[in-house]
């Protein structure tokens, strides 16, 4: 870049190394080689500034490739991540339902055999106390035969809508079989278990559900036992099978506990 | 005698529990997945099928259209669509005609919003078509 100053004084000393008049003049020479010298050094300036502009220029687009290459490549992760987050959910949420149906009874939601067995092996090894109460319908059959499986099916869920209801939250009850809840009850003694089926006894035998024009309720058999220190979880429900049995004989509509 | 020479074999990969089966037809211009996909040798399986895809469209100036039912993806099947979308991408850029269809079962509406998430930058013709599952 020439300023005016600097064009106008190259141009003066153009005009007066042309001029014929100066021709021969001792200092012409010395000032035409100056003056050539300076336009050469003034070249070779400029060349360089463009060559210096031009490297500049290409950092700064390399620098901008690198950054619009980074960004992409982090778009790319960042949707890449999401993507596999939102499969990995997925699957968490399929373990889930798959593990719920694997451990619950699809009509009534009741944890079934499956989990009420882990359960019970878990406070046998932790050495906890608890009392099971196998409960079983009264004449369920009959009401299947009268009235068809789908009143058999509402008459189990509202029953177990009862149940569910009325126990505490520590307590689990289990679907044990087509009309058999087993019930846990956990760091509970036989004598406190006791009132608590027969309150549940009573509560059951209050749920009615409508069919045609009448109303449909039923009673409840309970046998009870409590699990003896050491022994397999198996044998306590073996006891509380045999209870139900005998309450069954004796009439029904009542609880009995184990009498070894 | 050209398309003959240009040609690479059709992929048909027979599926199993964890790896999607494919197959694609160069003819047709057509190239379908189905399945669950976490294989163990998931960049070699994906490999074949983006040198598939990146083949025709370098040669063939047809379209090319892609049926997909995949159902779950691991992290590395996710890349390798990605780069698959990418290519279409590219192709259609370029002023080829490209499509995708991914089927999804109407009972698991979560693999359509993942399929939405991978047509997020796709400006082609990308749909995603519930069907009727199987019971």
């Amino acid at each position: 870049m020439k300023t005016r100053d600097e064009e106008a004084l190259l141009a003066r000393v153009a005009a007066l190394l042309e001029s014929p008049e100066h021709a021969g003049h001792p200092l012409h020479d010395a000032l035409l080689a100056l003056y050539r010298q300076h336009c050469d050094q003034h070249e070779q300036i400029q060349r360089l500034i463009n060559i210096s502009d031009r490297y500049q220029l290409l950092a700064m687009e390399a620098r901008q490739v690198t950054q619009e290459r980074y960004e992409h490549s982090l778009r790319r992760q960042r949707k890449l991540s999401r993507i596999s987050d939102g499969y990995q959910a997925l699957m968490r949420e399929r373990n889930q339902a798959l593990h719920q149906a694997s451990t619950h009874d699809p009509l009534t939601d009741l944890p079934n055999r499956r989990l009420i067995n882990e359960r019970l092996e878990n406070l046998v090894n932790q050495g906890r106390a608890f009392t099971l109460a196998l409960l079983d319908i009264d004449h369920f059959k009959r009401i299947n035969d009268r009235y068809g499986h789908d009143v058999g099916d509402r008459l189990l869920v509202a029953i177990t809508q009862t149940l569910s209801a009325t126990l505490r939250d520590y307590d689990l009850c289990a679907r044990w079989g087509g009309e058999e809840f087993l019930l846990l009850l956990a760091d509970t003694h036989l004598e406190e278990a006791q009132p608590i089926v027969e309150r549940l006894r009573a509560s059951l035998a209050a749920v009615a559900i409508p069919v045609a024009d009448q109303r449909l309720s039923v009673t409840v058999s309970a046998g009870m036992s409590q699990h003896r220190p050491c022994e397999p979880h198996q044998t306590t429900l073996k006891r509380a099978d045999q209870a139900l049995l005998d309450a069954k004989r004796a009439g029904r509509d009542r609880s009995l506990t184990d009498t070894l | 005698m050209l398309a003959m020479t240009t040609m690479i074999t059709d992929l048909d990969i027979p599926g199993n529990q964890s790896s999607p089966a494919i197959q694609s037809d160069w003819q047709a211009g057509r190239l379908a997945m189905q399945g669950d996909s976490y294989p163990e040798n998931s960049y070699e399986l994906f490999d074949q099928v983006i040198h598939w895809v990146r083949h025709f469209l370098d040669t063939e100036q047809r379209p090319l259209h892609l049926e997909l039912a995949l159902v779950y993806l691991n992290t590395s099947s996710v890349k390798a669509m990605m780069d698959i979308f990418d290519l279409l991408e590219e192709a259609f850029d370029a002023g080829k005609a490209v499509s995708v269809n991914w089927q999804y079962d109407v009972r698991n509406e979560r693999i359509a919003e993942l399929a939405d998430e991978f047509r997020e930058d796709c400006s082609y013709p990308f749909a995603i078509t519930p069907v009727k599952g199987e019971s």
